[in-house]
């Protein structure tokens, strides 16, 4: 459907995206995720045309559109601010696209009309100035228009962080729908990681220009193919050595020339251990309420390790208790340190 | 981008820059950089007795003569008046706005007056009302014969009406400056233990510092650039002069065109420095609020009974001193000839004649016999010269005002496209260019170096021939709006969020629909505005068609002057005063107007605009459907209904 080829992008002397390859397949619903300034909206918009890459090419369908102008690409865009025109009504605003493109007058209402009840926007809405509607509306204004003329692909900039929490996962439903319904190709940036897990069918994981890894949320998050993304996405403890030694005497199979890293929900406290689990002795410290859950530092020879206890009113446990914290070494992931840090 | 598949559009763009970058070349070096370094030169090429040319001749004039005597009476006035304006500029905001005076939005009202009645209306006013021939100062020496009727003359005059003339720019800024103050530190100063008064001095005053500076070296500048006051008034100070001798001639004194050049050099210099000053100081930047969550300032109750009489009588005194000559003038109006020629208010005749209409004069000869002039009172629409003077001063300000927000526009686009090349800001510095100048130097420059037949760039035409005049005017009008429409229109250009253009592109709009379909509506109410407020300042300019002195361009406040000068000569023009106050009335109207629209109505956006269409429309629905139960009202009913039974689930938060 969509393939980035060793796009480079360059803002003067600073390149802002090195060698990016990326292959979205018709349908998908696409996620780049990284901190600010990982090069994922640079990325978005050199899809969308906005920047133009020093080298490598954009092909959609089998075309290159690396040199298409803007206007002509067919790719429509959601923007972070939304970017509704403010002297606009609703209506105009979902028309202006086809407006532009010359169509005609009949077929604009019918295609307004049609794709406003499918957001949900009624036809009161419609008359309303953008700055009449609420931030949820507005959003789904955004995206109305962005597909009101069809597009091949929609593109999606950070589309709920300009809303309040609840609203956020509300709205994050309401898309993942629209999306399943639309059928529409979509790549969706973001930098909340739970959006992303959620959301995307990939994932593609953004860090300094540089794509650290693609894959499903469950590849990404549980098979993390580099330390940077097995520490940007979730919580997690790194094992330090003393606790890689007593893994080590207990027999498991743990490379001490690496950075070993465990999740917290891959820690059980007080269980039996199963075949091939390891029972650590340590000492709870202290214990952060979530509600949900409930979050115990646990001092494990020298260091402390994070875990997550389901808050069902029997894993509760009190500072000073001493416990014991059951792992699956399988479940360690272990990562060659950088060459600057083996220096 | 895209140069093989954009080919033709390249193109196009290509040569509309070109010629873009053509014109601009052209008025630039043209209208703005030419004559006014002809003016510079000029200073050095005056001739000798002998023919010969000898460069340093009115220097030494200027130290030997009297001519510092100008520059030193400009320089006492900018200087009072800095004083003067502030104490009463920074007393009205604080007497409105910092501290609990009663009928403090009358007395805010009142001290606003100046904005909408300035210049030559309000000069002449304060003339009417204070003239040794003017309403109070009659009065007052018919209650005191001992009080002198001269006394509003030459410096004391001028300095009193500039005083209360100039606050407009305190009444604007310092205001918007302490409101903008968070509460809470004043709050917290009192806490600690402060008073009023040392909250105000300590806590208050550093952060209005900035904006008083500001103020304060507009406030030089104005004083420095004095025109219509100390012209009408009597003052010695440079403008007048400059006007005077760029009128005079080699046969009556000593080179005058070089001593005019000279002195609006001077004045230009003065004024560069200053600005310099200032924006070198602008750029070390102000203090800001550092606080999140502002507190709205609560206005501070004087707690000293006797302060507090003595801040209430200051206030209102203020106030009088603001508020007599806009009454008077509004009264006097509406009075006959002869009520105005007595001084005396005539309750039981009132009269729209210095509006509207003519009536003829019957006056006694030297001879015995009467004599009557047909027409010789007449209204400010129904005179002729009145109202030629409105026609010239309405349309070359609206063709002045629109090319300099056309410009304005055009360059803005092209500077915030360009905003990072060196193009961009040279293109911003061209435009600010004006800004540094006095108008009398811009004015002086096209005056001096435009009467010639040699200007080839202009088709040899002499441009200060007979209606040519206008052109030059308008010319002047545009080029001396062009820094104050630049930074307005810019701030307008700052609030478009760039994702709203790529938007615009991305759904397939090319550059061009994108400026004018999504780029345009947003800037346009601030265009506009800057459009409205360039026309109210040049609808009733006086220095400038003052420094030009053509016939031909004989501008409103131009006859407004004119007509405190020819009042029942001959027994023509027997009005002239009242018909000076109805133009007073109409230019408050005007510019009352004007305000409104620009900060009333202009400053609503597309949803405001909507629910009061609405409005209007549930309003007029109800009308026609007490009147008549047809089916289209019936229906606009249930459509209301329906309206209003949507309203609950709007999420607005409408003020």
């Amino acid at each position: 459907m969509i393939r980035l080829n060793d796009i480079v992008v360059k803002f003067g002397d600073f390149t802002a995206l090195h060698g990016i390859n990326v292959h979205v397949k018709e349908g998908e619903f696409f996620t780049f995720l990284g901190p600010s300034g990982c090069g994922k909206t640079t990325t978005l918009r050199t899809i969308t045309g906005f920047i133009e890459p020093a080298e490598g090419s954009v092909v959609v369908k089998d075309r290159d559109i690396t040199r298409v102008p803007i206007e002509d690409r067919n790719i429509g865009i959601v923007f972070q601010s939304y970017a509704l025109f403010p002297t606009m009504t609703v209506y105009d605003n979902i028309a202006f696209g086809l407006k532009v493109k010359k169509a005609k007058k009949d077929e604009i209402d019918r295609k307004v009309r049609e794709i406003a009840r499918k957001v949900d926007l009624s036809d009161e809405q419609l008359k309303k100035a953008v700055s009449q509607l609420s931030g949820g509306q507005q959003q789904r204004v955004a995206i109305a228009r962005a597909l009101v003329t069809g597009p091949a692909i929609i593109c999606m900039d950070e589309p709920l962080s300009n809303l309040d929490a609840k609203l956020r996962v509300q709205l994050r439903n309401e898309l993942k729908k629209m999306q399943k319904d639309f059928g529409i190709t979509t790549i969706y940036v973001t930098h909340d990681q739970e959006e992303a897990l959620t959301l995307s069918d990939r994932i593609a994981v953004f860090n300094k220009g540089f794509i650290e890894q693609i894959g499903t949320p469950n590849e990404v998050y549980n098979h993390s193919q580099t330390e940077f993304v097995c520490n940007f996405i979730g919580d997690i403890n790194r094992l330090n050595d003393d606790t890689v030694s007593a893994l080590r005497a207990a027999g498991a199979e743990v490379d001490a020339s690496k950075h070993n890293y465990i999740r917290l929900e891959r820690l059980h406290v007080n269980v039996a251990p199963r075949g091939g689990e390891i029972a650590l002795d340590g000492t709870v410290e202290s214990c952060e309420y979530y509600g949900l859950y409930i979050k115990y530092y646990i001092h494990v020879g020298t260091q402390s390790l994070k875990v997550i206890e389901k808050n069902d009113g029997v894993n509760i446990y009190d500072p000073g208790q001493r416990v014991k914290v059951i792992l699956n070494p399988n479940d360690i992931m272990a990562y060659a340190p950088s060459a600057e840090e083996v220096e | 981008m895209g140069a093989s598949l954009t080919k033709s559009r390249f193109d196009v763009a290509f040569v509309v820059r070109m010629i873009g970058i053509v014109l601009f070349a052209y008025f630039f070096f043209g209208f703005m950089l030419l004559p006014c370094l002809n003016t510079l030169t000029s200073i050095f090429t005056t001739t000798n007795a002998e023919g010969v040319r000898d460069p340093f001749a009115v220097i030494r004039f200027f130290f030997a003569g009297s001519m510092g005597r100008y520059v030193w009476n400009s320089l006492k006035l900018a200087i009072c008046l800095v004083v003067t304006v502030n104490v009463v500029g920074v007393s009205i905001v604080l007497l409105t706005e910092y501290f609990d005076i009663k009928g403090a939005n009358i007395l805010r009202l009142g001290y606003m007056t100046t904005m909408i009645y300035s210049g030559v209306a309000l000069v002449t006013g304060y003339l009417f009302l204070y003239a040794s021939d003017g309403i109070l100062t009659t009065a007052l020496v018919n209650a005191f014969p001992s009080f002198d009727p001269t006394w509003f003359s030459g410096f004391n005059a001028v300095l009193f009406t500039m005083t209360f003339a100039c606050t407009s720019n305190h009444a604007l800024f310092l205001r918007n400056a302490i409101r903008g103050i968070d509460y809470n530190t004043v709050e917290a100063a009192r806490n600690m233990g402060a008073k009023p008064f040392k909250v105000l001095w300590k806590v208050v005053f550093p952060t209005l510092v900035p904006t008083m500076f500001s103020l304060t070296v507009m406030t030089f500048i104005t004083g420095l650039c004095a025109m219509s006051a100390p012209t009408l008034l009597g003052y010695d100070s440079i403008n007048p002069e400059i006007v005077r001798l760029a009128g005079s001639s080699t046969a009556d004194e000593a080179f005058p065109q070089a001593r005019a050049a000279l002195l609006s050099i001077i004045l230009a210099m003065f004024t560069i420095v200053l600005l310099t000053v200032l924006s070198a100081y602008e750029r070390k930047g102000h203090y800001l609020s550092v606080s999140k969550t502002k507190a709205r300032l609560q206005k501070q109750k004087i707690t000293s009974p006797v302060w507090n009489v003595i801040a209430h009588l200051y206030a209102y005194v203020l106030f009088i001193i603001y508020m007599i000559p806009v009454v008077m003038i509004i009264i006097f109006s509406f009075q006959t000839y002869g009520a105005i020629r007595m001084k005396k208010l005539d309750l039981s005749n009132w009269t729209l004649i210095n509006f509207f209409g003519t009536q003829d004069y019957q006056y006694l000869t030297s001879r015995g016999t009467y004599k009557v002039r047909k027409g010789s009172i007449s209204g400010l629409f129904a005179n002729e010269a009145t109202l030629g003077g409105i026609k010239m001063s309405f349309v070359l300000s609206i063709l002045a005002a629109a090319l300099a927000c056309l410009i304005v526009v055009i360059a803005c686009n092209y500077i915030f496209k360009n905003r990072n090349k060196k193009s961009g800001v040279v293109l911003e510095y061209c435009l600010l260019f004006p800004w540094l100048l006095p108008t009398i130097l811009i004015c002086y420059s096209y005056r001096t170096y435009f009467n010639a037949e040699n200007i080839w760039y202009v088709g040899n035409v002499n441009l200060y021939f007979a209606e040519h005049v206008r052109i030059l005017l308008v010319l002047a009008y545009t080029v001396v709006k062009l820094p104050f429409s630049l930074r307005m229109i810019k701030a307008a250009f700052y609030a478009i969020d760039e994702e709203l253009e790529d938007a615009a592109r991305n759904m397939g709009a090319s550059g061009l629909t994108t400026f004018l379909r999504v780029k345009l509506p947003i800037i346009l109410p601030s265009v506009l505005a800057v459009f409205a407020l360039n026309f109210n300042a040049l609808f009733t300019e006086y220095d400038m068609s003052a420094t030009f002195a053509s016939s031909y361009g004989t501008s409103y406040a131009m006859v407004i002057q004119a007509m405190c000068a020819e009042e029942g000569l001959y027994g023509y023009n027997v009005n002239a005063s009242g018909r000076r106050c109805a133009s007073t009335v109409f230019i408050m109207l005007v510019s009352g107007v004007i305000l409104y629209l620009v900060y009333g109505v202009g400053a609503r956006d597309l949803g405001e605009r909507l629910e009061a269409r609405e409005r209007r429309r549930r309003r007029v629905a109800k009308l026609t459907g007490l009147f008549k139960k047809e089916p289209a009202a019936v229906a606009a009913e249930a459509e209301e209904a329906a309206v209003a039974a949507a309203v609950p689930d709007e999420p607005g938060e409408k003020l």
